[in-house]
Formats: C-alpha cells, sequence, structure tokens
C-alpha cells in the first residue's frame, strides 16, 4: 500500500494523498466521525470497506459517482435533484453525475430516510450530498493550485475545468494516476432513524450563481421503469428460492390454537412453516404457494379476540375511554399569552371537534421481500424500503446477531408512504425468519388482504379547537388540544407474532407536527396528547392497530383541524378566508403565497358561506375554501373549488390550485409532478379513505372495502410554483401537498352548503346524512 | 403443454393450465412487466393485452390464453413497429408512442401501476386515435373489470401523456424521438441480486 504522504485541512476535513497509482486514479470523498459520535466507524464482513465510506468519487474520466442512503420511493430526488446539487457545487455539467448508488446498506454511507431529501430534517436545508459536494469543491481547488502553482482564491472552475493565470486543469486530470482520500466530519448513528449528517460549514456557491440547479431535467428513473427494464424488488429471483405465503393471525389478538397441514394429495411440494404465532406456507411454484397457503389457512385454528371498539365507536372510545394521561402533554413551541382569559373576554367564540379516521399507506404492490439466510449467520434481505439502514438492525436485533451480518438491498418497489420509515413494511422479517427454518431464500409477496389488514395504518385522531374573536373580527385567543394514538410502530410484524425481539412499542407522546402560521394573535395555547394504540394494551400479541408515519405524518392530523376551524372562524368574522389568513400573518412568505394563491385560483373575495348555499335538492351547489401549511421549509397554500349534490351527497372536486414556495425550486417539472400525484392523494384521502375495522382486526380487505380515489375523480390540478432564490435552501415538496385539499374542500362544502363538516371522508353517505340533520 | 404467442414469439409452456397468465409470464417466461397488485382484478398493474384486448392476467388462468397472441409492455415497441411495417434495424431503435410519451411527460412517480396504465392506453389508442379527456377517463376507470388505481396520483400525467400519445401515433412518428437520449439516461447502478453478496 501506498503511504500517506500529507495531509491537508480543507474547512474541518482532512484531505490525504497517497502515492502514484497505476492507471485509474479518483478522489473519494468518505466519511470521519467526530469524536462525540454515537457510533464506531462501521465495519464487518458483509462491508465492502472500499466502497462503504464514499459519498461521492471524482473519475479521471472527469465522471462522478454518487452515493445516498436514502431509496426512491417515486420521487425521483435522488436522479434528480442530487445530480443537479452536486453537480451545481462542483461547477460540472448534470450530465457528469454519471452514476448514482442508492439504499444498500452496503454501498451507501449515510443511512437516513426516505425523507427530507433536500435537508429540510435537518432544519437546515442542506442535504448531505450538497455540504460533501461543497467539501470536495474546496479539495480539488486545493489540488488545482497546488498543481497550478496559482493561489486558490485566484482559481474558477467552469464545466470541470479549473483555471487561473492563464492555467486550466481537469478535475480528471487533478486525480489521474492518483489515489486521494477526502475525510470529511459526520455524526449521527447509521443505522438510527435519521442516519448520519455532515457536519461543518465549507463554503457554498452562491445561489446567484447556479446553472444547473432550477432547471428540468429528466428522472433517468422513469426510462427503465417505462421500457421494462426496471429491476423492481419483484422481479428480484434467487437459486433455490422458495415462494410463500403468510397465514396471518384470525384477529389482532389472536394466538395460534394449531396450524392446518398441507394436503400433500393437492400440493406435494408445499410445506408449513410454525414459529411461535407466525404461520407461512412455502413451495416452489408460485401458484402452488397460494393455493397451499389458502387450504392451510382453513384449516387453521386461532384463538378469539375482540378488544376493538369497533368502527362505529372509534371516536366515543377515543373520547371516552382511551387513557390520555398515558403520555406527557406536548405544548406548542409558540404558545404566548393567556388563551383562557383572552377567550373569556372574546367577543365571538368558536368551539368545535375534529375527527380523522384511520387510513391505509395501501401501496398498489402488497410488501413483498426475499431473504437469503446463509449457514454461515449471514443475512441478505432483497426489499424495497425507506430505511435500509434501520431496517438491517431491526433484522440483526430480531435475530439476535451482529448488525455486520445483515446486508440490505433496496429495488424499486411500489410507494407507500411511509410505512417502512423506520419500521418495516411487513416481508422483510417474516422472509428472513422462514428463510432461517428452511435453510434456502424464501421470497414472501403478502397479498392484497394481507397487506390491508396487518400493515401499519395513519392514525386516526380527534382535535378539539376554540377561537376567540374580537369586536374587529380579529383571533384574539386561540386554543387547540389534538388527541392521537401513538404513531412510528418500528415492531416488525413478523417477528411479534415468532415471539422474537424487536425493537419497544411507540413512545405515545403526540408530537405538535403542524407548525402554527398566524402570529397576530396574541394569546396561543396549543396542546398534544397521545396515548397507546387502540387495542395495544389488550391483545395477547401486544400490537392492536398499529400505526405508521403516513405522507405528511402528524401534521395532516393537526394542520385539518387547525385549517378548518381557521376558515369557519373567518366565516364567523364575516371576511374572507384568503384575506382573513393574510390579516392574521406576519411572515412575508406566507402573505406571499396567500396572495398569490388570491391571483391564481380564480378566487371569488368574499365571506363564506356563498350567498347561493343551498342544503336541500338535487341541484349541485358550488363552493370554494382554502387552507396553507409550512412544512420542512416550504410554504403551501390551496384551494379547492367543489360542486356538492345535496340529495345524494355526492361531491365532486372540480379544480384545486396549489401554490409552493419551498425556496429555491431544484427542479420544476419533478417537483410540479410530486405536487400534483400528493394534491390527487389529499382528494382521495377528503373523499374516500377510511379503515374499515370491527372489535377483531381491520375489515377493510380489498380495494373495494379500502377505496381510493380513480381516473373518472380527479380535479383538474393547477400547480404554481414560486421560486425565491434568496431563501437560500431548498424545502420539501413531496409531503405537504396531500394534507391540503382535506380543509380545503371542508370549507368549500361549507361554502356550498351553508353546513359545516368535521370529519373525513366525505363519502355521499355520510353528506346526505349531515345535511339531512 | 400450452402453447401461445407472447410478444410476437411462439412460446411453449409447462405451468398448470390453471395457473393465473401472471405468474406465468413472470416466474416461467421472464415476462416481469405485468405486475402483482391485488390478485382481484381490482387495480390494473396486471394488465396485458389479449389479442389486443386488455385483460387482468392475475385472474386469467392460462388456458384462456392458450392459442392467443399475449403483448406486454416488453413487446409495444415491436408491436408498434409492426403496425408501421418498420424494417427490423429501425424497428430496434423504436418506442412505442405511449412508451415515448409517458417519459417526455415524465409520467410515473412510483411506476408500480404504469405497466397496466401504458397497456391501457395502448388498447385505447387502438381504438380511437384521438380520444377526449372523458374518453379517456373512461377507459382507466369503467371500461375494465375495476378502475386502473394508481397510488401516488399521478392520474394528471397519465391524462397528459395519453394526450401526447395520441399527437405521436396519428402523426405516425416512429416513437424514435427518445431513443438518442434514451441509452444515454440510463445512469443508475441499481441493485441486482448477487452483485457482492459473497465475501
Amino acid at each position: 500500500m501506498n503511504p500517506v504522504i500529507e495531509t491537508i485541512d480543507i474547512h474541518g476535513a482532512q484531505l490525504s494523498r497517497r502515492g502514484l497509482l497505476a492507471g485509474g486514479g479518483a478522489l473519494v470523498v468518505g466519511l470521519g466521525f467526530l469524536p462525540d459520535s454515537a457510533e464506531a466507524v462501521p465495519s464487518g464482513a458483509a462491508l465492502n470497506p472500499a466502497l462503504l465510506s464514499s459519498w461521492i468519487e471524482i473519475g479521471a474520466d472527469n465522471t462522478v459517482l454518487i452515493r445516498t442512503g436514502k431509496s426512491d420511493f417515486g420521487q425521483g430526488t435522488i436522479y434528480t435533484a442530487y445530480r443537479q446539487i452536486v453537480a451545481e457545487e462542483l461547477d460540472l455539467p448534470f450530465d457528469a453525475i454519471t452514476r448514482v448508488v442508492s439504499a444498500d446498506t452496503d454501498r451507501t454511507p449515510d443511512g437516513g430516510g426516505t425523507f427530507g431529501f433536500l435537508g429540510d430534517v435537518n432544519g437546515d436545508g442542506m442535504p448531505n450530498l450538497r455540504k460533501v459536494a461543497a467539501y470536495t469543491r474546496q479539495a480539488l481547488l486545493e489540488l488545482a493550485a497546488q498543481r497550478l502553482g496559482v493561489a486558490k482564491a485566484q482559481l474558477s472552475v467552469t464545466d470541470g475545468v479549473v483555471s487561473g493565470s492563464g492555467k486550466h486543469i481537469r478535475y480528471g486530470e487533478l486525480v489521474k494516476d492518483r489515489n486521494f482520500r477526502l475525510t470529511i466530519p459526520v455524526k449521527g448513528s447509521q443505522t438510527g432513524f435519521m442516519g448520519l449528517a455532515v457536519e461543518g460549514n465549507p463554503p457554498m456557491k452562491p445561489v446567484d450563481a447556479y446553472k444547473v440547479i432550477g432547471k428540468s431535467f429528466q428522472n433517468s428513473a422513469i426510462v427503465s421503469k417505462v421500457t421494462a427494464k426496471e429491476m423492481w424488488v419483484t422481479n428480484v429471483k434467487l437459486p433455490g428460492m422458495l415462494h410463500a405465503r403468510m397465514v396471518h393471525p384470525a384477529t389482532l389478538g389472536s394466538t395460534l390454537v394449531s396450524a392446518g397441514q398441507v394436503d400433500k394429495a393437492k400440493f406435494p411440494n408445499a410445506q408449513v412453516i410454525v414459529k411461535g404465532n407466525l404461520v407461512g406456507v412455502a413451495a416452489p411454484d408460485e401458484w402452488e404457494a397460494i393455493q397451499a397457503a389458502r387450504q392451510v389457512a382453513a384449516a387453521t385454528k386461532w384463538s378469539d379476540w375482540k378488544g376493538l371498539p369497533g368502527q362505529a365507536n372509534l371516536f366515543h372510545h377515543l373520547r371516552n375511554e382511551a387513557d390520555w394521561r398515558t403520555a406527557t402533554v406536548t405544548k406548542g413551541e409558540k404558545d404566548k399569552g393567556d388563551a383562557a382569559s383572552a377567550m373569556a373576554g372574546a367577543t365571538k367564540t368558536f368551539s368545535a371537534g375534529y375527527e380523522l379516521p384511520y387510513m391505509k399507506h395501501a401501496p398498489i404492490g402488497p410488501t413483498m421481500a426475499l431473504a437469503d439466510v446463509r449457514p454461515d449467520g449471514s443475512v441478505t434481505v432483497h426489499t424495497h424500503t425507506q430505511n435500509a439502514q434501520q431496517l438491517r438492525s431491526q433484522i440483526a436485533l430480531m435475530l439476535g446477531t451482529d448488525v455486520n451480518k445483515v446486508v440490505v438491498r433496496t429495488y424499486a418497489g411500489a410507494g407507500h408512504y411511509g410505512r417502512s420509515n423506520g419500521g418495516n413494511a411487513g416481508g422483510e422479517d417474516e422472509a428472513v425468519i422462514l428463510s432461517k427454518q428452511l435453510g434456502r431464500p424464501v421470497r414472501v409477496q403478502w397479498m392484497r388482504a394481507d397487506d390491508l389488514q396487518w400493515s401499519t395504518q395513519s392514525p386516526a385522531a380527534y382535535s378539539d379547537i376554540k377561537l376567540g374573536l374580537d369586536a374587529g373580527g380579529k383571533i384574539v385567543a386561540y386554543q387547540a388540544d389534538h388527541y392521537m394514538p401513538a404513531m412510528q410502530d418500528d415492531r416488525p410484524i413478523g417477528a411479534v407474532l415468532a415471539g422474537l425481539p424487536t425493537p419497544p412499542a411507540p413512545d405515545a407522546r403526540n408530537t405538535l407536527w403542524d407548525g402554527w402560521l398566524y402570529d397576530t394573535v396574541p394569546n396561543l395555547q396549543e396542546r398534544g396528547h397521545g396515548t397507546w394504540q387502540v387495542g395495544q394494551k389488550n391483545s395477547p400479541l401486544a400490537v392492536g392497530l398499529r400505526d405508521h408515519a403516513m405522507r405528511t405524518p402528524g401534521q395532516y392530523q393537526q394542520n385539518f383541524p387547525r385549517e378548518a376551524a381557521i376558515s369557519e372562524a373567518a366565516a364567523l368574522a364575516g371576511a374572507d378566508a384568503i384575506q382573513f389568513r393574510i390579516d392574521h400573518a406576519k411572515d412575508e412568505r406566507l402573505k406571499d403565497v396567500l396572495k398569490r394563491l388570491r391571483e391564481e385560483s380564480g378566487w371569488q373575495t368574499r365571506p363564506a358561506p356563498n350567498p347561493r348555499a343551498a342544503a336541500t335538492g338535487d341541484v349541485a351547489v358550488r363552493g370554494q375554501g382554502m387552507s396553507a401549511m409550512l412544512r420542512s421549509g416550504t410554504y403551501w397554500a390551496c384551494a379547492c373549488q367543489i360542486a356538492v349534490t345535496p340529495a345524494s351527497g355526492a361531491i365532486v372536486v372540480e379544480k384545486v390550485t396549489v401554490v409552493v414556495e419551498p425556496g429555491i425550486v431544484v427542479n420544476p417539472l419533478q417537483l410540479k409532478r410530486q405536487v400534483e400525484g400528493g394534491t390527487m392523494m389529499g382528494v382521495s384521502e377528503a373523499l374516500f379513505e377510511e379503515v374499515a375495522f370491527d372489535q377483531s382486526g381491520v375489515s377493510s380487505r380489498d380495494w373495494q372495502s379500502y377505496p381510493i380515489l380513480k381516473m373518472a375523480d380527479m380535479p383538474e390540478v393547477k400547480v404554481v410554483l414560486v421560486h425565491r432564490p434568496e431563501v437560500g435552501t431548498y424545502g420539501g415538496g413531496s409531503e405537504a401537498a396531500n394534507a391540503l385539499a382535506s380543509p380545503a374542500i371542508t370549507a368549500a362544502f361549507h361554502d356550498a352548503t351553508g353546513k359545516p363538516v368535521r370529519r373525513l371522508p366525505l363519502r355521499p353517505a355520510y353528506i346526505k346524512e349531515l345535511l339531512a340533520a | 403443454m400450452v402453447s401461445m404467442t407472447v410478444n410476437g414469439k411462439q412460446r411453449e409452456v409447462r405451468s398448470s393450465a390453471d395457473t393465473p397468465l401472471l405468474y406465468v409470464l413472470r416466474n416461467e417466461l421472464e415476462v416481469a412487466s405485468p405486475q402483482f397488485g391485488c390478485g382481484l382484478a381490482q387495480c390494473g398493474a396486471c394488465s396485458v393485452l389479449l389479442d389486443g384486448r386488455e385483460i387482468r392476467s392475475c385472474v386469467t388462468p392460462l388456458s384462456v390464453a392458450a392459442g392467443k397472441e399475449v403483448t406486454t409492455v416488453e413487446g409495444l415497441a415491436a408491436r408498434w413497429a409492426k403496425q408501421k411495417n418498420l424494417a427490423a434495424a429501425q424497428a430496434e431503435n423504436v418506442l412505442h408512442p405511449v412508451q415515448a410519451a409517458w417519459i417526455e411527460e415524465q409520467t410515473p412517480l412510483c411506476g408500480f401501476c404504469q405497466n397496466g396504465m401504458m397497456i391501457k392506453a395502448t388498447e385505447l389508442l387502438e381504438k380511437t386515435a384521438k380520444p377526449s379527456d372523458a374518453e379517456i377517463k373512461a377507459a382507466f376507470t369503467t371500461s375494465g373489470p375495476s378502475a386502473h388505481l394508481c397510488r401516488c396520483g399521478s392520474y394528471t400525467a397519465i391524462l397528459e401523456a395519453v394526450r401526447h400519445a395520441s399527437v405521436l401515433m396519428t402523426k405516425g412518428a416512429l416513437g424514435e424521438s427518445r431513443t438518442a437520449p434514451l441509452k444515454k439516461d440510463v445512469r443508475r447502478e441499481p441493485s441486482r441480486p448477487g452483485k457482492g453478496d459473497s465475501t
């Protein structure tokens, strides 16, 4: 090995150079743990140390490879924005970023989940790769300064060519036949929820010098998906692999009485695997496995359990029976004044309760994973996951093995919007357990009913809101109490059923997720109340209705009641809903998106309800409503125009306008597509989505019992992107959009009919009943 | 043995005659674009064309496909080339206009349902060259055993892509417009089973 001959400090990173190499050459950007880091440098037999600690590689041919621990769930960010950000900081063209490696635990450095792609979860709008690229640029300038004999400050870069004092050199030539290593500071835990974060403050390229960011580059992942060349997780096959289907318990609290036997006359190659309450059926042929599993399921006996309140009693249960003293009450960051006293002195008051149902992530493809547990104890899981490193630690915990024995490989799959953020999607742990038992690779595919009945859900929630208005119609006091059972259940269900170790049940505290927007309100009190998951404490399996983050988690449950109540308060004050919000805002970014919404949406400036509002008749009445949100550094405003037919209860969402201001817009076309999709999901959630359950478990088992939006129901969607470069950071764009429609649609319903609606979904039977009451 | 034509090639199949076509295609014939979504003909992720008509392969037994012609996304480009009588050399560089439109409009988000969406679009446009928006929505909602569902909510992008594909098809384009960037754009290093698994 060539000796280290020199180390140079690069804004806190360490650039080291080794001797000459025969051919090739690269600058490899790796990670160095800060002294207070939570863990030692990752290592282990399953990892390739030459690749592990590398985020960016600059090749001798001036091309760049980037790696990220995050996976793509359809956001496209890894293949568009990440390449743009790295190209921008390095002054390279977009196409110079030729290779992207993501979310394989042995091939990527940082871990973390598929959320906050653009750094917004760090609160600084600085994704890891932006900082890594900035460090790398400084290292390259240092090398160029030495090679050219020109001071670093005199150098400039265009398309990967460093120039100064009439001399030029390409990045590729700087690294050719040499082997450089740049070690940058990081902190955090690779297998933790957040993964590793790059530390320090390397100089960033000024935003006004951007050339690559802000352009609509295409998502390279789309070509392979459209031409049937994608390696979907569903396509992965291993030699000797068995197909498996699970026989899940009869209820969420059932224990196994006796497992059925395979009818060998019909299914000669199938076998049953039992571990605790986990029952699976495996066969070399997939169709045989499916049929044999059905036959075994019919012959398997489970204990009975009726520990859930049932769907019709859910909110009675949450309001009257759930123990909200389980968890510490959380308080709003912006709380101020004395809301109770101010409420008592208000001219008009408003008080209402809002209810949101359980919803399912409901990926179009039910969860599927393939595991290969070898006799030497090594474990490889092939899956589609949002947090591969954390899944790896959960599998290791379940097996009682070293995390370095476990590798998770991530492939394209059906987007599931949060279900495996920290948790698992369902099949990974089951595949591992079956593979270990059978000594062969096992592919577990959940069927549609497994996915709806045994996956986690978005938690139901209710909120009580009180508002006081002064004589001038301004809000003088706002009080919100948000109630939601525990979310973020990271316990793999297969491990639970098999009686194997899992992470603890989720913390019951309810975070205050929805940042307060209306800063002129003098008296503000927000509280978050949490409790155990429904059924969790009396189920022998300790699971109940398991919850996990779903797109815009928690904030959806809190923004809906707040924005719905603000619209109702505007109506009570006789004020226009947009102007009412502008009048209560101080933040200029918020005021600007609200004004833009008014201009772009065809908004009629007037108080609600509509002068032509009607709550009866078989002629459609029309209304408008709006909502606003701040999420992950991005300001959002949304207007919905709807038609309601009172006699039938039918609601048609005719048009949705969404104004998005994320600071810097990295890729306008990709952001627009994300917002359109999120908006459509939001309309689906508002109109249709509700988990059906009885006293024993989830009774939604297919797309008829868990309906989602169909194309014929789609509104016209207008997306308005507001680029505000002076903000200097990239806000999030893949969440929030799905949460905006619900409060805008309920406000539009009030506008159209003169009657408020305070729970979702707005299915015709409920609307008809509500209007008739 | 059941015999059928898959993407223009005659195939002999060993799977039992009651096996749903989906598993025959994916597991025996290595034709992987149809996806398992529900197994109930409720979502459209598994759609293929059977003698030009969209069917749900998850509930269609192999016996029903015997002797017939199955077209999947893998075979769309060749189907278009044949319809347009393109020479073999040309045909290799062609995308079906539906695929070209899906790329140019950047339609897929997660993309899992898009196989069925492209199959449905192809069926529609072969019958109705210039569909209205209402006809497009009806095709994807009420024309088959169920609506084609997209969880990511890409319906706007699908609508725009069908309109775009209609223009490409009716003006007789070869669908070659995306060929060059197509080759250049594939820049990912996707996970591959096996690579690096042994240490």
